[in-house]
């Protein structure tokens, strides 16, 4: 069917083309980090909660980390979150509003599912110890759901030849992504490097508490090195479904057909490897602290090059469709400059928040008094 | 138009609901950070421990509060009216994505203060907790000030019709007065907060400390300031071009005046505004009176107060927020677009795309030329196959002409329902009802910078836009909604070439579109129109009487109804 794009708005981009589609790729992979940590680790959550209950001690502590750490993860989510919507609804607006609208019922059931799971997580983190298992199911299930959704309308997106047949059928907004053969393999996909990407938090988790509690430090970090070949490997069979699920065309330029798209997607798969082979490693040594921190840096930049993957993957596929970006441009370099100076100011406050934080914890172990709770005068 | 609508009956009601539920949240967010500092600096320069407790307790619920409700409806209001406007919203994202990208900024300083604040009460030493309860505060009330200068452009977007510059479409004629009320708004919402933490005690002296520093600091000055600031912004949106006093359905300009409309009520302007405007005085004012309750038992006062207290702030806020949308009507961007995604030609003066970029298709002169129904990406018309017969066509398509055009803000039955105001109308007064729901001021051309609305009764709607085959075809199916079921294009036809026959035959030598005197309505309505033809040499000596039966005199008129000298337009 004919791809049906909205026309283009009578007011020229606010800034080159260029800028925008960076800040896009830069916001939302700040986005995914702790995104991946809230998915995958709200899963391996509640498995170590139900592990808890059944008298696996360092279960129990693992899921208290988690439960204490999950408040700030969707905290930081939703905040990096919205910068990257923002920025996506400039450079693929056109795409992103008209997906939306079809699956409109199911995407605004994001607002209240995240706040219910949001309630729960602090209530868990409240609760500590005592908080009961099936909080902690309901927060993963929740989180679940809303990967789903969000992947549903990330590719949906892509298909402007699908929207106008969608509409015509329905009009009440519960349109999910079901007919694109490569929608359940990206979810499941995404998934699973969620849950890869936790477990290698949690590696890290026990190097630094590797010093303070050894045996739970020495044991967080072999779990984790368990959970994460499992899920990378796992992975391999979904990632090679979700490249096979893809237009043929976009496929061949990811196979050789394009020297950038083929680098990205090489590159991901390189580092992935390279993350998963040092974290194997890790298990057979006595420290295993810098090749868990390595495996940690190797993903990360894995994480980055598939989502320059991904980016490069919607490109083909819009452009195809007849996506263009808007030849009218008419920067407001003022207001870009405000930004990115106070861009830096936010970074430094919040840097320095976070450390006065971080040493009046050291200092409270160290045995001074917490002077804020002492009714002290300023 | 261009993008496809949510099948969701009255949409703007959910974004009501979102961002009211959100506002009395986020402003809460931004005052009580004030509050919080501010009394927890009181509590330990006069020692007071019950009073710190109260503020650390005070803390936990306001981090709980604005951390998430807050947040995520706010995220839910980007959701809310992507889905039910994306019009409108892709063209305040164009605009104003670096004004939203600024306010990120502070955003994510505000999440991060609160979340140390929070955290930071068993932590943190004294001046450290304050300062980063300082750095909360100022970055929250400046993403007030932020997203203040996107809500005030949405009313008078000033300046930028013109020259399409940020700071013209930000700081804007309403700007200041804007940020005051809604700072004035916010502290006034953090004391009625704190008397609901308070209420919560059993301590009958914290909750007299309570009551007399959150009433007495925070509340009573917000009592003197906000009403200022708010007549201050009626009256920059007054000056702006807003017809502030034709939409409380006041006759004459003057405050006075206006107060007394809002509550008597009026037969003209528009009827949800003056509920909201009603519904905002007395909400104000029950607040004021629980105030006073809550000082006369200031040791004893519970939840059912504080919680009454907490009801009416709401109500106040959500009003407000209710006029200032109503305010904003039959445009969701002042002088820009209308509430339907129509807009409005670009001012000759206003910055123009490079040659080779395709037209608007949205301005309503573009639909007025090409029609509603090609020019939608997303009609949901029957295609292919046989033909319908024509009554059928234009019934089908009559009705998406209305989802298209009106079900914005109207449904059928439901909220603002059209049915009851169409009941037992004919297809053509329908239709030269349709045709006088607006014009502009002195009917000059849309594209004219500044131009002002004309709206029938006042009642603050968008003009028809579409050709003239659409116009009958939408009113023929408002007949039928309103219970004409002989109501056909083909009888419509039948008494319009009645009334068109007659005038060809009898007036066109003088008052045809060529002629010497082209006939003009000026937006008179046919049964003025079939009084003014029964006395024309009353009118100028030079017109003879009217030689007609009723019925041909009652189908010229309903035909003289349709003629407007200016636009010439092609009538039937």
């Amino acid at each position: 069917m004919t791809p049906a794009i909205p026309q283009i708005d009578p007011v020229p981009l606010p800034a080159p083309a260029a800028l925008l589609w960076f800040l896009l790729l830069l916001t939302f992979t700040l986005h995914v980090l702790p995104m991946n940590l809230v998915l995958g680790g709200s899963l391996i959550g509640a498995v170590a909660r139900w592990r808890a209950r059944r008298g696996q001690l360092h279960d129990g502590e693992l899921a208290r980390w988690i439960g204490k750490a999950m408040p700030i993860l969707i905290s930081a989510t939703v905040t990096m979150g919205v910068a990257a919507l923002l920025f996506l609804q400039v450079v693929y607006g056109r795409l992103f509003f008209v997906s939306s609208v079809l699956m409109a019922s199911l995407w605004l059931a994001v607002v209240p599912l995240l706040i219910v799971a949001y309630y729960s997580a602090y209530a868990v983190a409240f609760r500590g110890a005592g908080a009961s298992a099936w909080l902690s199911w309901l927060v993963a299930a929740i989180v679940l759901a809303i990967a789903f959704i969000y992947t549903n309308n990330m590719s949906l997106m892509i298909r402007p030849g699908a929207f106008r047949a969608m509409y015509l059928a329905s009009g009440s907004g519960f349109h999910l992504d079901t007919s694109d053969p490569s929608m359940l393999p990206r979810f499941l996909h995404v998934v699973t490097g969620a849950v890869a990407v936790a477990s290698l938090g949690i590696a890290v988790l026990g190097v630094l508490k590797r010093r303070a509690d050894p045996a739970f430090g020495g044991w967080a970090i072999q779990y984790g090195c368990a959970w994460f070949a499992g899920a990378t490997l796992l992975n391999l069979v979904f990632g090679v479904w979700f490249l096979a699920s893809l237009p043929s065309a976009t496929l061949l330029q990811l196979l050789g057909r394009n020297l950038i798209g083929t680098s990205l997607v090489a590159s991901g798969i390189v580092f992935a490897l390279a993350s998963m082979a040092l974290m194997m490693g890790a298990g057979q040594l006595r420290d295993p602290s810098h090749v868990v921190l390595g495996a940690a840096a190797a993903l990360v930049v894995a994480l980055v090059f598939m989502i320059a993957t991904r980016d490069f993957v919607r490109r083909s596929i819009t452009g195809a469709a007849g996506f263009e970006a808007p030849r009218w441009v008419a920067p407001q370099w003022i207001p870009i400059a405000l930004f990115a100076v106070l861009l830096v100011v936010a970074i430094a406050l919040v840097g320095w928040m976070i450390a006065v934080f971080v040493r009046s914890g050291v200092k409270a172990r160290d045995g001074k008094p917490a002077p804020a709770r002492e009714g002290v005068s300023v | 138009m261009n993008y496809p609508l949510w099948a969701l009956p009255a949409g703007g009601l959910l974004i009501a609901c979102v961002a009211i539920v959100h506002v009395f949240i986020s402003h809460f967010a931004v005052g009580g950070g004030l509050f919080l500092v501010l009394a927890e600096r009181k509590a330990r320069r006069e020692r007071d421990g019950l009073l710190l407790g109260f503020v650390r307790l005070h803390t936990r619920f306001f981090a709980l509060l604005t951390l998430v409700l807050g947040a995520v409806t706010g995220v839910g209001v980007w959701f809310t009216i992507g889905l039910v406007h994306p019009a409108a919203t892709s063209s305040l994202i164009n605009t104003f994505v670096w004004a939203w990208a600024i306010e990120w900024t502070f955003f994510v300083v505000e999440i991060a203060a609160a979340m140390i604040y929070f955290y930071g009460w068993d932590r943190l030493d004294a001046r450290t907790h304050m300062t980063v309860g300082w750095i909360y505060f100022w970055s929250a009330w400046l993403s007030l000030a932020a997203i203040n200068g996107i809500l005030a452009f949405m009313l008078t977007p000033g300046g930028w019709l013109a020259t399409r510059s940020f700071w013209d479409g930000i700081l804007n004629p309403t700007y200041v007065p804007g940020v005051i009320a809604r700072t004035a708004a916010a502290m006034a919402l953090a004391g009625v907060y704190a008397l609901w933490t308070a209420s919560r005690s059993a301590d009958g002296v914290l909750k007299q400390k309570v009551a007399e520093y959150a009433i007495v600091k925070w509340i009573t000055p917000m009592a003197v300031v906000l009403p200022v600031s708010l007549v201050w912004l009626l009256a920059a949106a007054a000056r702006a071009g807003v017809p502030v006093a034709e939409i409380f359905g006041a006759s004459g300009a003057g405050w006075g005046t206006a107060l007394r409309t809002i509550l008597r009520g009026s037969t003209t302007g528009l009827p949800i505004a003056q509920i909201a405007a009603q519904v905002l005085l007395a909400a104000c004012l029950a607040s004021l009176v629980l105030c006073g309750i809550v000082l006369a038992r200031r040791r004893q006062y519970g939840r059912p107060l504080a919680a009454a207290l907490m009801v009416c702030a709401f109500a106040a806020l959500g009003a407000a927020e209710w006029v200032r949308e109503d305010l904003r009507k039959p445009y969701v961007i002042g002088g820009y677009m209308f509430v339907n995604g129509v807009r409005l030609p670009s001012a000759a003066a206003a910055a123009q795309p490079p040659a080779g970029t395709a037209p608007d298709a949205f301005s309503v002169e573009a639909l007025d030329r090409t029609g509603v129904l090609p020019a939608s990406l997303w009609t949901r018309l029957p295609a292919g196959g046989a033909a319908p017969p024509g009554d059928v066509r234009a019934l089908a398509e009559g009705a998406e002409i209305f989802r298209l055009q009106c079900s914005a803000c109207h449904t059928v039955d439901g909220y603002l329902a059209i049915r009851p105001l169409v009941r037992n109308a004919s297809p053509t007064t329908l239709d030269a009802t349709i045709r006088r729901l607006a014009a502009t001021e002195g009917d000059v051309s849309w594209s004219t910078a500044g131009v002002a609305l004309r709206t029938w009764r006042n009642r603050r709607m968008p003009p028809f836009v579409g050709t003239r085959e659409e116009r009958r075809e939408l009113a023929v199916y408002l007949a039928r909604l309103g219970g004409s079921g002989s109501a056909s294009i083909s009888a419509f036809d039948a008494e319009h070439a009645g009334g068109a026959k007659f005038f060809e035959d009898n007036c066109s030598m003088c008052h045809g579109a060529e002629a010497d005197f082209p006939f003009d309505a000026k937006g008179r309505s046919p049964a003025a129109l079939y009084e003014l033809i029964g006395r024309l040499p009353s009118i100028n000596d030079a017109m003879p009487p009217l030689e007609a039966t009723d019925i041909e005199r009652r189908a010229l008129a309903e035909y003289l109804a349709t003629l407007t000298g200016k636009n010439k337009e092609a009538v039937r």
